[in-house]
């Protein structure tokens, strides 16, 4: 038995496959046969009436009776239709067939409809593809990971100070962390400049990023071309290596495939060429070109005070993040007892780099995001309303195919396929609509992190595909269901008359609907429009017109010599101050006006009381110049002066004395330490007016100024011009030219134009958001106007009637209008409370302007009644031109 | 005549589109005394498939006249029936099937057995065999 049982199992396998292949192959044969009927209908009529003849033959030789012979014939002769149709199920698939003859049909219906074809596409085309579009950006921006291998293991090391002050990480520290953890497959940092690079005719300026070692190793990226640094090229005196963007290869060498050991020039010392960085690698920042490597084991590098790096690292496999935390904040305990005086006041942070990066404009995207998918619900609200009313003007050839014992299930199912085909070809369109608007948002949001990742792909695809399926399940279910009922008596009796009850309370519900959607999207539009108006009124405190801003390249090794440094700054403030047409020349560390936060701690030497001892300010390097140029009001004491590096003076702001030495008589005299950088106590000359350096969108804070001409070797110069600021940029950069011909200009934008730029993202939020809820109002308009033509054509009857009868027209008139307007009264109302219920979405987004604000709300719903009472009176006043004579002829 | 018809889980159910699979015929038989045979679709496979083996190509007709002599009247195919199974096994490559000219010069649709379809026959036939057996035995165990 037990070979035969394997025997058996064997065969019962190998049948078992068998017969899998058979149903196979019965499944292309079936598939094939829904589009191609083969064998044809004729074939196997001709069969079955060859059987059919056989069996009459067959019958007449048996004898029987001619009666029994043909009421046999009869029978069998009833067979071929039903086996015809057994048939051709077994030919085709009969689902399938079903559903490629119900999209036959639906096209057909609805290319004899053009209009309202087009309309219907059109519509969800914007609202699909708007939606898409903005799907597409959230999901490469904040769904996806860093484009890099494992990009979710990046972490972004900080290195905080006194609880909230960030400082850049120290060489020997991060070297420190490196060897000490155990959570990271390696940690590195970065610093960036810009400078001059001489190899060209013309001075060009570069960014460029010095890293440490391991630098490749944490990003997982190899060179397109040639290869990383060695371990030799990170030492002092090593040899010289430089890895240079795709986008600078194009562009400097015009792609040339013998770039390797071609050579760059900064200042007096050459670089070769070793690799190309892929054209996708844009960090630490997309506008760096060139990557150096930093050497570690220089003198200066070695102080623990070092403010060098940011800090990135990637996290072993397997390792949490808060297991990762832990660690560092072990390791760093560790190093807090070595190196008390240096390392104790320091802990580390880690942050996932994405959320680093992304974090600023999640909630902006998200918010576009609710009111792009707003739009489509209104979209597809809109479009339900037109399939109902095309509904109710079918609902004769419904009812014809009902008595003629149509289903209405079946009946149903087509209108729903309809709905469909509307939905796919619009959601294709919309595809279109989307490739075009993410090309345009990628150009007019360039600076929106990770914005380059930004396109259509597979997973986009997949969506636009659910949402045209979830578009025509909810548009198509009601009108589905409503075709179902049709009334079938009513309507083959009468075929002229149309139904005196306008049963169009359902659609009336739609139209409400799109209206208080749109009132709430017009809400959270208008709020954010009036909060950007508040923001240009703001009173920045300081000089914003007439103000040009720009750099001038140098690099980090100037800082060796700090005297010769100053007095370069100086000579060039002096030599732009001899300019025409510029009245004031200063430097300071940060442009002014921009949220970039610095804050430091600082303790009064004469203090007396615990808050005198630790004041948290933001610390300002500036200028002596800095309070003319920036015509910023002097309040108290006198300005400071330039100096050598010995004495250090400072300015302080009103709010700082408000905040720390209200108690104090005056400020001027006494002497500031600050913990971090410099242990010389300073001394307060005098108190300035406040100013929003931080944003105009905040509060003026504690500032502390100190006065000093180079904090750094390309310190930000601001020149207050006479006219136009844009005007001198070329005048600026003879100048330069002719003192030090080795150095270049960059970055050069008037203040305004950076001030502005600041608020691109608020700009483009507060854009995009009206353009959605403009987009809303019209469809909402064209729903009322459509719903109510809708309903006085159906009235048409009952008006004539009433104005044979005596009624005046604009009684008539006024009838109709009113009854939209009650409609959109009601919404509004409904939108309203919408917008209230929703207004928390937008805290920390309005600026002067509370979630409430009446004067918004109020202008919102006077513009939407007006609009849609425009809408009506067109349909409406068609009402007053029906002649009741014609009406009652058609009886 | 009457039709049963179910769904039998199949391959294809995992598809989209499911196959309604006929599972049940029944051969009605009208007019005619007792009890309708309800005769699984297998077995009718088996049955078209002999009939071919043994006799080489013929046509749907001839087919349905061969099963009712052998059966002497008690299976009587009607063409709602039998050529949806010829058309099955076409579909599944077990037959072929091929216009040609009769004796009586008129066209039909012959079909014929391919060797596909024989080694089907093979191990159906083994298959028959062994539910037989094993329903007799349980049958006779119960007696």
């Amino acid at each position: 038995m037990g070979s035969h049982g394997v025997h058996h199992a064997r065969a019962v396998a190998s049948a078992g496959l068998e017969t899998s292949l058979r149903t196979f192959r019965e499944l292309l044969r079936r598939l094939w046969g829904t589009f191609r009927r083969n064998p044809t209908d004729r074939d196997l009529e001709e069969e079955l009436e060859f059987h059919l003849d056989l069996v009459r033959e067959a019958g007449q030789h048996q004898g029987g009776t001619p009666e029994e012979a043909r009421r046999a014939a009869r029978l069998h002769a009833g067979g071929v239709a039903q086996a015809m149709e057994a048939l051709r199920d077994q030919r085709g698939l009969p689902r399938l067939d079903d559903l490629s003859r119900d999209v036959r049909y639906a096209i057909r219906t609805l290319r004899r409809s053009p209009s309202f074809t087009i309309t219907v596409v059109l519509t969800l085309a914007l609202g699909i593809g708007a939606n898409t579009a903005m799907f597409s950006a959230i999901d490469a921006i904040l769904l996806r990971p860093l484009p890099f291998p494992d990009g979710d293991r990046l972490m972004r090391l900080r290195q905080i100070q006194e609880r909230t002050a960030e400082t850049y990480i120290a060489p020997v520290r991060l070297e420190d962390w490196q060897r000490l953890n155990v959570a990271f497959d390696a940690i590195t940092g970065y610093f960036m400049e810009d400078v001059s690079e001489t190899s060209g005719e013309l001075p060009q300026s570069v960014r460029r990023a010095f890293v440490g070692p391991r630098f490749l190793e944490v990003w997982r990226i190899r060179p397109a071309v040639g290869r990383g640094f060695t371990d030799a090229e990170h030492t002092t005196g090593g040899p010289a290596a430089v890895l240079i963007s795709d986008r600078y290869w194009r562009v400097r060498f015009g792609a040339d495939p013998n770039v390797l050991g071609r050579l760059i020039r900064i200042g007096t010392a050459s670089f070769p060429v070793i690799g190309v960085m892929p054209a996708s690698f844009l960090f630490p920042d997309r506008d760096v070109d060139l990557w150096f490597p930093s050497a570690v084991d220089n003198t200066f590098a070695q102080s623990r005070q070092a403010t060098w790096y940011a800090g990135i690292g990637r996290l072993k496999r397997g390792v949490t993040l808060p297991q990762a935390r832990a660690n560092m904040e072990a390791v760093q305990a560790r190093l807090a007892e070595q190196y008390p005086e240096t390392d104790a006041k320091l802990r580390v942070d880690l942050t996932p780099l994405k959320e680093t990066t992304v974090a600023g404009i999640r909630r902006s995207l998200w918010l576009l995001f609710g009111g792009v998918s707003l739009l489509l619900l209104i979209t597809c609200t809109n479009v339900a309303g037109l399939l109902l009313t095309r509904t109710a003007h079918r609902h004769q050839e419904i009812s014809v195919r009902i008595a003629l014992g149509g289903s209405p299930l079946a009946i149903a199912g087509q209108m729903f396929v309809e709905v469909l085909v509307l939905s796919v070809v619009g959601a294709s369109m919309g595809l279109l609509f989307a490739a075009w608007a993410t090309a345009a948002l990628r150009a007019a949001a360039a600076g929106l992190p990770r914005i380059d990742e930004v396109t259509i792909d597979g997973r986009i695809l997949l969506y636009t595909l659910v949402s045209a399926v979830l578009v025509a399940l909810f548009c198509g279910t009601l009108p589905a269901l409503r075709s179902g009922r049709a009334d079938v008596t009513a309507a083959l009796s009468d075929g002229k008359r149309t139904q005196v009850s306008a049963r169009t309370s359902l659609q009336w519900l739609l139209v409400g609907a799109q209206v208080a959607l749109s009132v709430m999207l017009l809400a959270g539009a208008g709020l954010l429009l009036r909060s950007f108006q508040q923001l240009s009124r703001v009173d920045a405190g300081f000089s914003v017109n007439r103000m040009l801003s720009f750099r001038i390249s140098g690099n980090f090794g100037e800082t060796a010599n700090y005297d010769r440094l100053i007095a370069r700054i100086d000579g060039t403030i002096d030599a732009l101050q001899a300019l025409p047409g510029v009245d004031a020349v200063a430097t300071a560390g940060f442009l002014p006006g921009l949220p970039v936060q610095f804050e430091s701690a600082f303790a009064l030497v004469e203090a007396t009381s615990e808050t005198e001892q630790r004041m948290v300010a933001e610390s300002r390097p500036v200028s002596p110049e800095y309070f003319d140029t920036m015509q910023i009001p002097l309040k108290q004491g006198t300005p400071c002066r330039r100096q050598p590096r010995g004495a250090a003076e400072v300015m302080v702001n009103s709010s700082f004395v408000t905040r720390y030495l209200a108690a104090r008589s005056s400020p001027t005299g006494l002497h500031l330490i600050s913990g971090n950088t410099n242990p010389r106590p300073s001394v307060i000359t005098g108190v300035v007016g406040d100013a929003r350096e931080a944003g105009l969108d905040r509060q003026p804070v504690p500032t502390v100024y100190s006065c000093m001409s180079a904090p750094n070797p390309t310190p930000y110069f601001l020149l207050r011009t006479h006219g136009e600021p844009q005007a001198l940029a070329q005048t600026v950069r003879l100048k330069i030219k002719e003192r030090e011909p080795l150095r270049s200009v960059y970055d050069v934008a008037p203040l305004e134009q950076r001030i502005d730029g600041a608020f691109a993202q608020n700009r483009l939020r507060t854009v995009l958001l009206v353009a959605f809820a403009l987009a809303a109002l019209s469809l909402a308009c064209v729903g009322v106007y459509g719903t109510l033509s809708h309903v006085v054509s159906l009235r048409r009857r009952e008006v004539g009637l009433r104005l044979a009868l005596g009624a005046a027209r604009s009684g008539v008139v006024r009838h109709f209008l009113l009854q939209a307007v009650r409609v959109v009264g009601v919404a509004c109302l409904a939108g309203l409370a919408l917008s209230f219920a929703f207004a928390r979405l937008l805290a920390g987004m309005l600026y002067g302007v509370s979630a409430a604000d009446p004067f918004v709300l109020v202008t919102i719903v006077a513009i939407v009644m007006a609009v849609a009472t425009l809408a009506s009176l067109v349909p409406a006043s068609r009402a007053a031109f029906v002649e009741p004579m014609q009406v009652l002829r058609e009886g | 005549m009457d039709r049963r018809v179910q769904h039998r889980p199949s391959l294809a159910s995992f598809l989209i589109f499911d196959i309604q699979i006929e599972t049940q015929y029944s051969i009605g038989m009208p007019n005619k005394g007792p009890a309708k045979a309800d005769v699984l679709q297998g077995t009718l496979d088996l049955m078209v498939l002999q009939t071919l083996a043994t006799l080489g190509p013929l046509h749907g007709y001839a087919i349905a006249a061969r099963l009712e002599h052998v059966s002497t009247g008690a299976i009587q195919l009607n063409m709602g029936t039998l050529y949806p199974a010829l058309m099955r096994l076409e579909q599944r490559g077990l037959l072929r099937g091929e216009w040609r000219v009769t004796d009586n010069n008129r066209r039909a649709r012959f079909y014929h057995i391919t060797a596909v379809g024989r080694r089907q026959l093979v191990t159906e036939k083994a298959e028959w065999d062994r539910m037989v057996s094993i329903m007799h035995a349980l049958l006779r165990a119960q007696g």
